[in-house]
């Protein structure tokens, strides 16, 4: 017997073969060998200062999915340069902590992720990247963020 | 730390809050289309249709797609399932009860998953279709019960008034003493001579809590009897 959470991801799984969201990209080979763990590609949508770059998000799930929202971090070489990734790859994104909600779903964090790039005019890492880098956690989840909201 | 608070993404979802009458109509395909598709398969099927990708234009010409259409209205929001046990929150939101419920357990405050309304276990409207027989539910399940429908009964003016307020209750109030056993008395009396057998206080027929009550009516009748045979010989 799958897990529910397991069960839940095969549909969002076959729901983003069936329906792809465009400039989102999922690694359906590694997926299949383990469903816990997603990779996903993230294209720099045209018109915008990532335009022409790809990105690897990394998306880990535990068995309390989709009531635990899922650990998500840029990995790889190319991190985007944007006021909130981190440069070891952690995002500051409300609906990935206090805001996520068990309707929210794999594609709705890389639509989210896609259009906070899309909206970022300048290239630069968070002001306190130096400091976050070195004392953060390795998993995101264990950073207690503090959202305010300056639009961006 | 910086942020980015407004950038969460609101699904679009189907339009749940149409005509709940509608929705009892076509329950009962679905409690159909749900035994069908318990078990897992790969297979891309009716109730993986998520509707929030999918292009608007309709395709008329493909029966099959209006199927699933159709379906995707009664996923639940969680576990994109047909939804079981389904509930529907007032501000239109459709779950099974027990995802919603294991949501509702899990954070607070309580908020409605899709459109963050907030909600209680007591803001909830159960779906009752033809075929859901509420006998059959397995609720021996850990989590508490769906709560119940809420059920008001007309005003009934014919008639026998004095006699339905005796049995609605108006049985408690005359005796006034030794109000506790007595108030069993009253309740298991009702349930025996007017064979009103509905469940009180939202209990399920079936679960332990009703059955306890059962078991303490019982208990308390008999109190009450004896009590009664020992007043008369005294
Ligand atoms: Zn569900
Ligand atoms: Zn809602």
């Amino acid at each position: 017997m799958t897990s529910p959470s397991e069960r839940r991801l095969r549909k969002e799984f076959l729901e983003l073969i069936k329906n792809p969201i465009p400039g989102v990209i999922i690694d359906g080979e590694k997926i299949e060998k383990n469903i816990n763990e997603w990779n996903v590609t993230i294209i720099g949508a045209e018109g915008t200062i990532y335009q022409g770059e790809t990105f690897e998000l990394q998306f880990l799930f535990n068995d309390k999915y989709p009531f635990d929202s899922p650990s998500v971090v840029f990995i790889g070489k190319n991190i985007p340069e944007h006021s909130h990734i981190y440069s070891n790859g952690h995002i500051c994104l409300s609906i990935l902590s206090q805001d996520w909600t068990p309707a929210l779903s794999v594609g709705a964090v890389c639509l989210s992720i896609r259009s906070m790039l899309s909206s970022a005019t300048k290239k630069e890492r968070p002001p306190d990247d130096l400091i976050y880098t070195k004392t953060c956690s390795k998993n995101p989840k264990k950073t207690k963020w503090f959202f305010h909201d300056d639009n961006v | 730390m910086s942020t980015t608070s407004d950038l969460s993404v609101n699904e679009t979802l189907p339009d749940s809050t149409a005509s709940i009458e509608e929705e009892h109509a076509s329950t009962s395909e679905i409690d159909q289309t749900h035994r069908s598709s318990t078990q897992y398969s790969f297979t891309p099927t009716a109730e993986n249709s998520k509707t929030s990708t999918k292009p608007d234009a309709a395709k008329k010409d493909d029966e099959d797609d209006e199927d699933k259409r159709d379906d995707s209205m009664f996923v639940c929001n969680i576990c994109l399932d047909i939804a079981k046990d389904s509930v529907i929150t007032f501000c239109g939101h459709l779950y099974c009860w027990p995802c919603i419920n294991c949501w509702l357990e899990t954070k607070r405050p309580q908020l409605c998953p899709v459109c963050k309304a907030a909600i209680s276990r007591n803001q909830v409207i159960p779906l009752y279709g033809r075929n859901s027989n509420s006998q059959q539910d397995p609720r021996s399940k850990k989590i508490p019960p769906r709560p119940q429908g809420q059920r008001t009964e007309p005003d009934n003016n014919q008639g026998f008034q004095g006699f339905q307020n005796f049995g609605d209750g108006g049985f408690h109030l005359s005796f006034g003493i030794g109000a506790f056993p007595f108030g069993f008395f009253a309740s298991s009396f009702n349930s025996f001579n007017f064979n009103d057998i509905r469940p009180r206080n939202g209990q399920q027929p079936g679960s332990p809590q009703y059955e306890e009550d059962q078991f303490l009516s019982k208990v308390f009748l008999w109190v009450a009897m004896i009590f009664f045979c020992w007043l008369i010989l005294a």
